[in-house]
């Protein structure tokens, strides 16, 4: 411990702490740039001149540690000289554009010009400019306005774990930029635009819409991930403008992902629903909710009379808040039906019938980036979960080692220790094979269960460096279950296998979901008989269906199939904030609101409970879900849902969870490896699915900016292993049909795309493009 | 791209450092020496080469002002027009390897042969007025000495 | 003796003629009655009037949108919203005044940067109907464009003074 005395405050810090850092701590402001909590220190932009007594000459606070007996100042005239000075000089080439600057009212050198620059500027000369760059469809470039600070060039390079701007040129010539003006790419790249302390750097979808002093705060949860990040929902005059990070260092520090800060463009989108509406022929009527209400209250007392309340299903997204989801269960359960599930990217429901309700992560998330070992199991973390991505990036920067066993070879934004990337199929093997050298290392046997398992993962040298990694520091140690697992044919196999290696050696596991979907679980939107699960509801029609924030066939992993249900059945009710290709197999379709306008609670992976405000008032007659769901039941004639406000549903909730110690399920019948591999055929492929970044939910696809970013094709693009592609004489963009063994088939662009392993074939679920290959596992490939 | 024994002199040099980012100077040199520019394609091969990021090399390539980063001439003449030269008319100079060559300071020609530009101190003062082609200083330029020795670049091969 | 003087004063009327005199000096002087509204009196260049928004001489709009009159605006009379124009520059698409709201202090004059809101010095207007006290931007920018020269001469005449 370093006693030392600022500005005549005597302060005991560590020994090593730089001035800055315990300025900050004792609430003593010092004006900086370039220095910022989470990212490197690197000192250039000189603004945080302090003087220290016997130092010649003035000190940058955030480069220099503490020594005993340090007195510092940061108001003595040698200091506020070199502040001025500093800032003078920052001044000389930056332009006096501020009325028309987005970083206007909200920039840290408009206030530091203010509080500790000089009133006039000598410099008579002419500035420098710097050409804008277009960096993609989500960063706004005005570079003349860059100070050089390179906060964002040290996010890139640190935190997102991609260098994509750089510093080039010296001295005067000196630019910040992307090599050849590229676009930047990384998903978390609206983070630069927080950090940028001047306006070089602004959001493009907000682009001169508003100004910061006019924006209303409010406190949201993203809906879109399992970790549940922390924003404020920024609107003007009732319109959602923009979203930026709200600090929680349990949660997302201070970062968000871009679909957390850019998916609000959907809430504003011309395709948001505004009115209840009735199909009458084949065109649609606008209605009012009371006529929407009974037509609704009808069509499901004619299907319960007829086909009893076995003949409803119900499905929800896992976008929904925990109210919407316990009350939307709560209406199917007063009328004796089971049939609710939110698992519409789920194959495999064998593990539901041991199961505890919350299986989740068994760790907290903040916990993630010290982790010593961490072993993911089919998971493009970098995607699917932006923020845990980041996570394991600090961890791995930190020493930590990384495995990975996927189909895919995803590009991570960490260095992998091993990888093992094997045709999907096989990834339960590749678990199993891990398994059984931890049982060789711990000493106990492999349950004869997944012996034959095993056998079928071969031997690898990978599995025992997974094994001895995983055993070494076990209770530091972590498997990542990700969204190829939940979507896998054997997901219970997966499952049963991980925590069979929990439960011998200690290691930790989390088990990522989609969304909301630890509270919707946790809320009782699962069917309590794993008969009535979402993928036998959807396979076998029922006569009425309850669809609750779906795109059906883009957030679901079925295909067609869910279409040919609903088509079949005799009423359909689509609960739905935008218009969709749903509604044109509903009979009523009534408009509830997003997260934007509805408050509710998220539940992360990790099992914390969050506040979602609503920012805005529900747009035309939309409502918020559980206000709709209140009152249809209400109209039903159901009891119990005598609800005021949220908080009152919320008690209940709370009542009705019990919250139980993790139990996962071990002694389960697992099936057996499927003998028929499809090997033996040349002709077949292995298809490797997984749901890109942007394609995820319907607010997300309705993005306009986000869709238009590098990491979402528009139309969706399969991609053959670069030697398999050679076969084929394949160019880039050629089109080819792709037949599942039922005799369904597309026709898709494939590329050569080096992250396919042999005999696999990638196509991405969450287009309606490649919906008829439903959950087909193998596939044939023809040219055209 | 790169040729082979390029790739493994960049290796070499990748050993005798601890990050594979501190090898990039002298990475870039040997490839300017192959290539005599350093190109997109370039930068984009020492990057893959050194496993690092495009943008981490082009930093570089375009801090120094002896990278290249777009095509220049086989000679490039240095025309020293710091005090002391241009107190010896060094201006002169200039203009008259303009005039000679037709092109501008900056330029190439249009054979490929030469690259004018007009540097700082040299440190030849007592030879004003100078200029460096390749490795070699050339003093108390007058016009006809700067003809020959154009002259002369311009028969080699 | 001053009894002598008082007497003196009282008998020739001194005091009486001596009002007489101001009345009659009024009488023939020069009368500053205006006959409103056929006469009427000199304005300062800086009467603050109607709004008006104005042109650059190549007849681009001046506002930037940068709303800083509607924050300075004490009685919240301005509305503005702004986007992205195709051109790329920041322009408002909404510009309203509510004239009743405005108390004419003047500071969306002073806190404009590119001189575009001014204060004319029109105070002679009236609305006939419901909800014309709100002028829009298209109404602005007509005064603007009507009264471009006044408004010119009245910022030239003051400049020396600013």
């Amino acid at each position: 411990m370093a006693t030392i005395e600022i500005d005549g405050k005597s302060l005991e810090v560590e020994n090593g702490t730089m001035i800055i850092k315990a300025a900050d701590e004792a609430g003593i402001y010092i004006p900086r740039f370039c220095y910022h909590e989470k990212l490197s220190i690197a000192a250039n932009c000189r603004m945080c001149m302090v003087d220290i007594e016997k130092a010649p000459k003035p000190m940058p606070a955030c480069a220099t540690p503490v020594a005993d007996g340090m007195k510092i100042s940061t108001l003595s005239e040698r200091a506020v000289e070199a502040q001025k000075g500093t800032m003078e000089f920052l001044l000389i080439n930056h332009p006096l554009d501020c009325p028309i600057c987005d970083q206007g009212g909200e920039c840290p050198l408009q206030d530091q010009a203010l509080g500790y620059g000089k009133d006039v500027s000598r410099f008579t000369e002419k500035k420098r400019v710097v050409e804008d760059k277009d960096i993609g469809p989500l960063i706004a470039t005005a570079m003349t306005r860059c100070i050089h600070c390179t906060r964002c060039v040290r996010f890139g390079q640190e935190v997102a774990g991609i260098m994509e701007m750089g510093g080039t040129g010296r001295g005067e010539h000196m630019e910040i930029t992307t090599f050849l003006g590229g676009s930047i790419d990384s998903e978390v790249s609206g983070n630069m635009i927080d950090l940028c302390p001047v306006g070089a750097l602004t959001s493009k979808p907000y682009r001169y819409s508003a100004r910061s002093w006019e924006l209303q705060n409010h406190d949201a949860v993203s809906p879109h991930d399992c970790v549940g990040a922390n924003l404020h929902i920024q609107t003007l005059r009732n319109e959602v403008k923009r979203i930026v990070p709200r600090d929680n260092s349990a949660v997302n520090e201070c970062w968000i992902s871009d679909r957390d800060r850019f998916g609000y463009e959907a809430v504003n989108s011309p395709e948001r629903l505004t009115q209840p509406m009735l199909k009458s022929g084949d065109h649609w009527e606008v209605t009012d909710w009371k006529t929407a209400f009974s037509k609704v209250v009808q069509g499901l007392q004619t299907e319960i009379n007829s086909a009893g309340p076995e003949g409803v299903a119900a499905l929800i997204s896992p976008l929904a808040t925990n109210e919407e989801g316990y009350l939307f269960q709560k209406l199917l359960r007063s009328m004796d039906c089971d049939n609710i599930d939110h698992r519409l990217r789920q194959v495999d429901f064998l593990a539901d019938s041991q199961q505890n309700l919350y299986s989740g992560a068994e760790l907290p998330l903040e916990k993630l980036s010290t982790i010593s070992s961490v072993l993911l199991v089919g998971s493009n973390i970098r995607k699917e979960q932006p923020l845990l991505g980041l996570k394991l990036r600090a961890a791995s920067l930190g020493g930590s080692k990384i495995y990975a066993i996927n189909s895919l070879d995803y590009h991570f934004n960490f260095k992998l220790d091993g990888a093992l990337i094997v045709e999907p199929s096989t990834v339960p093997a590749a678990l199993a094979g891990v398994a059984l050298d931890v049982s060789r290392i711990v000493g106990t046997d492999l349950p004869e269960q997944f012996s034959a398992w095993a056998q079928l993962g071969g031997n690898r040298d990978v599995y025992s460096d997974i094994a001895e990694v995983l055993v070494a520091d076990s209770a530091e140690s972590l498997i990542i279950l990700g969204d190829s697992c939940r979507q896998h044919p054997h997901y219970s196999v997966i499952l049963a296998i991980s925590n069979w290696i929990r439960e011998v050696c200690g290691v930790k596991r989390i088990d990522l979901h989609e969304a909301n979907g630890v509270g919707l679980t946790q809320n009782g939107c699962v069917p309590k008989n794993s008969e009535n699960n979402a993928l036998n509801l959807v396979s076998n029609p029922r006569s009425a269906y309850l669809l609750y924030g779906l795109d059906c066939v883009e957030d679901s992993i079925y295909g067609n199939v869910l279409e040919d249900s609903l088509k079949k059945a005799n009423f359909v009710v689509s609960f739905s904030a935008f218009k969709s290709e749903s509604m044109n197999h509903a009979d009523v379709v009534l408009p509830i609101t997003p997260y934007t306008e509805c408050s509710g609670h998220f539940t992360n992976v990790e099992g914390m409970t969050q506040r979602s405000n609503a920012a805005a008032l529900p747009r035309g007659e939309a409502r918020p879900g559980w206000k709709v769901l209140r009152v249809l039941a209400n109209q039903l004639s159901l009891s119990g849902f005598d609800f005021v406000d949220l908080n009152d549903v919320n008690s209940e909730m709370e009542n009705t969870i019990s919250e139980k110690p993790f139990e996962y399920p071990h002694d389960i019948e697992i099936t057996l490896p499927d003998k028929h591999n499809g090997q033996d055929s040349n002709k077949l492929f292995h298809r490797i699915m997984d749901v890109p970044i942007y394609r995820v939910d319907p607010l997300v696809r309705r993005a306009t900016a986000l869709q238009k970013t590098a990491d979402n094709s528009i139309r969706p693009i399969a991609g053959l292993n670069v030697e398999q592609a050679r076969e084929f004489t394949l160019r880039d963009g050629t089109l080819m049909n792709v037949v599942t063994p039922e005799g369904n088939g597309i026709s898709i662009q494939v590329q050569a795309d080096n992250r396919v392993p042999v005999n696999c074939i990638y196509i991405p679920a969450g287009y309606i493009e490649t919906a008829p290959l439903g959950v087909a596992t193998h596939l044939t490939l023809e040219e055209v | 791209m790169l040729s082979d024994e390029l790739i493994s002199k960049i290796n070499k040099e990748k050993t005798k450092y601890p990050i594979a980012r501190a090898a990039v100077k002298s990475a870039l040199r040997y490839a300017q020496e192959e290539h005599g520019w350093i190109s997109e394609e370039v930068v984009r091969d020492v990057a893959e080469v050194l496993n690092l990021e495009t943008i981490q090399v082009f930093e570089i390539a375009t801090f120094y002002d002896l990278f290249y980063t777009e095509p220049v001439g086989k000679y490039q003449l240095r025309v020293c027009t710091n005090v002391s030269c241009m107190l010896r008319d060094s201006d002169s100079v200039v203009s008259h390897i303009q005039k000679k060559l037709d092109i501008k300071t900056g330029e190439t020609t249009a054979d490929g042969k030469f690259t004018l530009f007009e540097v700082e101190c040299l440190g030849a003062c007592g030879g004003a007025p100078m200029m460096m082609v390749g490795n070699e200083f050339y003093e108390n330029l007058e016009p006809d000495t700067i003809d020959s020795i154009i002259e002369k670049l311009g028969a080699s091969e | 003796m001053t009894m002598v003087k008082q007497f003196f004063k009282n008998f020739f009327l001194v005091e009486l003629l001596k009002g007489l005199r101001v009345t009659g000096g009024q009488l023939i002087s020069k009368k500053i009655t205006v006959q409103y509204p056929d006469e009427k009196t000199p304005k300062s260049p800086r009467f603050r009037g109607l709004h008006a928004l104005r042109r650059y001489a190549n007849g681009e709009e001046r506002c930037i949108a940068c709303k800083l009159c509607e924050a300075v605006c004490p009685a919240l009379a301005i509305t503005i919203d702004s986007t992205e124009r195709e051109d790329g520059t920041r322009r408002t698409t909404r510009y309203d005044v509510d004239l009743f709201k405005c108390i004419y202090c003047g500071f969306c004059e002073e806190a404009c940067p590119v001189d575009s809101i001014v204060l004319t010095d029109i105070h002679e207007f009236h609305f006939e109907e419901k909800g014309m006290n709100v002028i829009d931007k298209v109404k602005l920018l007509e005064i603007g464009d009507k009264y471009e020269r006044d408004i010119a001469s009245a910022r030239h005449k003051d400049a020396p003074y600013r």
